[in-house]
């Protein structure tokens, strides 16, 4: 009986051997086939997805934490083509989003059946979509997924529609201090003027390309790629926005063409506010060529020179009491007309004012008596002077689109000189506002001059880096600057400026310059009327600039700018915290 | 010893020997489906894990995205504008500079403003996931064969 089954059992276990033996040799002859290889390679092409990730662009906040700055997520809708085909759902897509985003019907359908290149696998169809808009496809989709699933409803679906998030940079205030932050274009994500011109590559981060493994048995942490750097302004939103009123305001009352106000801490150069005009919102910056001719109208303060007047009076006093060519109480007989380089320059109502000390000078702002000064000073020292105080070069404020005016010297083959007499008195050189404000800052800052920063501090991976102090050069010593500090403020005192303001001493100087047209001269009636001035005068925590371009309702500096001035420091004074002089002096006492 | 003594029981009971065998054979059998099990387990335990790594990967991102877009409402809500025409319904107006009273507050600092950063904290690469969370049994037994010198330093 063994013997006879053992054989079967034999047959059966050979059998079963030759099957086994068949399959490993199958399983070999497959693994090792050019078959094989080629789907390996697909494999591998799908083992890992190559992905860019995009660091989101640092913020801009001003000095109160307040986002002037920020990034808001938006959606890039497209269709995977392979996915509508099979679904067949073209119309689905093309009539939802026509409903939706408002596109039109007919160029959707177009688009997805016949694609810009043959064997294309998405198609982008719209860009920077809002999220609430992207949701609401979203959810449709979904919609659709749940009837399939169901069973309900007809095959209509929206499986080939497919949503990429992505940040859209995004301006919470929208015109307020768009000349400081400046904008980022959409598609490239560069920034353009201001900050976001000038730290650009520290807003944008690093990119990192990445390869993220499929097979979920390989995941891996994705590496971290650190934000952009985030900055913290030096400007007062709240400030900011009053300035840019009063500005506004003035622009309306003076019939003027345009205008710039600048607030700055002499003491550590740091920009409170500047407002300048025109502005545009950031959130719509493809206006821009609807708003400004050229780039530099962007930010006058810092991109528009223009000859000063009188308010450079300031400065060519300074160089003249600090080198010791005149003191205040030197004495000056106007006799209404001086020659200077074989021209004969005229007090600005062409009148004699007699006998006049040097505070006199500066009150009655009188040119042939700075022409004087100038031509007693000599040429050699009065330019040495006027390029300590930075005149003709760049500032160095951290903003893109500086530029830096121009002062003529002795030797260089335009100038005359006849210019040693008018460049006294702010005719004849190009200055920026930005430029005058740091100079002024000297006389203010017992002598220091301050770079002009915008910027406080950098927050880089979670740590803070503040912006330190720059001083950029001592040009006059602290006695001159207390001299003319005082010089200064009597003038304002002893003229009944409109300037003053109750409760706090401030110093100052309006210009009126007459505008040069080339070739022609100074014969188009208009004027730049600005004024430069400073307060608390024992203490200054303030400079302020204002340069009003064409005002006609009246031409004069002190009937325009001056008043202006008084209004921007009443606003800074509270805005700021800072108390009239009384208080200050009676806690500073205790 | 007599060899006798083992030979004759099993040729007297066949069975035994067959027995022994298939006590063998599924003793074999037993082991190698308990480390075919045990290691079926792991990769599926280890695929549901990169799974759950990937989808919190995914909803990182996605929370990144809805954090800055809140951020970007709050600030738009907050802007001076916005508050201004607030302010300005409830019945508030800007003060002026004769309407302002100081008191002096001896001691009193000034609070410091509060920058509201929401950058991530960059913690520099982030770390290695150690190879034997990712291995398969066959890839450590790969590199056992490959680099011994590399197992055993790591070893030592």
């Amino acid at each position: 009986m063994i013997k006879q089954f053992g054989w079967r059992s034999k047959v059966v276990a050979f059998i079963l051997a030759a099957l086994g033996l068949s399959i490993v040799v199958q399983m070999v002859r497959i693994q090792n086939s050019p078959e094989a290889e080629i789907f390996r390679q697909i494999a591998n092409d799908f083992a890992v997805a190559s992905r860019t990730i995009y660091p989101a662009r640092g913020e801009i906040f001003d000095r109160n934490g307040r986002q002037l700055a920020g990034n808001r997520t938006v959606y890039e809708i497209g269709v995977n083509l392979e996915e509508v085909r099979i679904y067949d759902d073209t119309q689905t897509i093309a009539e939802e989003l026509s409903k939706t985003l408002g596109l039109d019907y007919n160029e959707i359908v177009e688009s997805i059946t016949h694609p810009p290149i043959e064997h294309l696998k998405y198609l982008g169809l719209a860009d920077y979509i809002p999220a609430s808009q992207a949701n609401i496809l979203m959810e449709k989709q979904n919609e659709y997924v749940e009837q399939a699933n169901k069973g309900k409803g007809n095959s209509a679906s929206l499986a080939g529609l497919e949503f990429t998030a992505h940040y859209q940079r995004t301006y919470p205030e929208n015109e307020l201090a768009s000349n400081i932050i400046g904008f980022v274009t959409q598609k490239e994500g560069i920034g353009f003027f201001g900050i976001e011109g000038e730290y650009d590559e520290q807003l944008a981060g690093t990119k990192v390309e990445v390869l993220v493994p499929q097979d979920p048995n390989r995941a891996e942490e994705i590496p971290k790629v650190p934000d952009g750097t985030t900055l913290i302004l030096t400007i007062h939103r709240e400030l900011q926005a009053a300035v840019e009123d009063i500005l506004d305001e003035a622009l309306s009352k003076y019939d003027a063409q345009s205008g710039t106000i600048i607030v700055m801490d002499p003491r550590s150069g740091e920009i409170y506010t500047i407002a300048a005009t025109p502005r545009l919102n950031l959130n719509k910056f493809w206006n821009y060529y609807g708003v400004y001719n050229n780039g530099n109208e962007f930010n006058r303060a810092i991109s528009i020179p223009y000859e000063p007047g009188s308010v450079f009076k300031i400065l060519t006093m300074a160089a003249a009491l600090d080198s010791g060519t005149v003191q205040p109480d030197t004495i000056f007989l106007d006799t209404g007309a001086i020659t200077v380089g074989g021209h004969t320059i005229r007090n600005w109502n062409g009148q004699a004012w007699g006998y006049q000390d040097m505070t006199g000078c500066l009150q009655h702002s009188l040119n042939v008596c700075l022409a004087w000064v100038s031509s007693q000073m000599g040429a050699e020292t009065f330019y040495q002077y006027m390029q300590r105080f930075g005149i003709g070069r760049l500032t160095g404020i951290d903003l893109a689109g500086e530029t830096s005016g121009r002062i003529k010297f002795p030797g260089d083959d335009d100038w005359y000189p006849v210019e040693l007499g008018t460049n006294a008195f702010g005719q004849g050189v190009d200055v920026t506002t930005i430029q005058m404000i740091m100079a002024g800052s000297a006389i203010a800052n017992d002598g220091r001059m301050v770079t002009p920063h915008v910027v406080k501090g950098m927050i880089k991976n979670g740590v803070q880096y503040n912006t330190p102090l720059q001083i950029a050069g001592t040009p006059i010593t602290d006695s001159t600057a207390h001299t003319l500090n005082e010089m200064l403020a009597n003038s304002l005192e002893e003229e009944s400026s409109s300037a003053l303001v109750s409760g706090f001493r401030v110093a100052g100087k309006t210009g009126t310059a007459e505008i040069l047209i080339p070739n022609e001269g100074y014969t188009s009636g208009g004027t730049n009327a600005s004024f430069i001035g400073w307060g608390p005068v024992d203490d200054p925590r303030f400079i302020v600039y204002i340069w009003l371009e064409k005002p006609t309702a009246s031409i004069w500096g002190s009937e325009t700018a001056a008043p202006v001035f008084a209004q921007v420091v009443e606003k800074t004074v509270v805005l700021m915290n800072i108390p009239p002089d009384e208080i200050r002096l009676q806690v500073a006492a205790r | 010893m007599d060899i006798s003594r083992i030979i004759l029981p099993n040729k007297q009971a066949p069975w035994r020997t067959r027995r022994q065998k298939i006590v063998w054979f599924l003793g074999a059998l037993i082991a190698i489906t308990m480390v075919a099990a045990i290691y079926l387990s792991v990769t599926a335990n280890a695929a549901i894990t990169g799974r759950e790594i990937q989808n919190l990967q995914a909803a990182i991102s996605s929370n990144q995205l809805i954090n800055a877009d809140l951020e970007a409402s709050i600030a738009s809500l907050l802007s001076t504008r916005e508050m201004e025409s607030r302010a300005e319904v409830i019945g508030f107006q800007p003060i002026k500079l004769d309407e302002v009273e100081y008191i002096v507050v001896p001691g009193y600092v000034p609070p410091e403003p509060v920058i509201p950063f929401n950058g991530s904290y960059f913690e520099g690469r982030s770390p290695a996931t150690p190879p034997e969370y990712t291995q398969s049994l066959l890839d450590w037994f790969n590199e056992l064969i490959r680099s011994p010198e590399t197992i055993s330093i790591g070893i030592q």
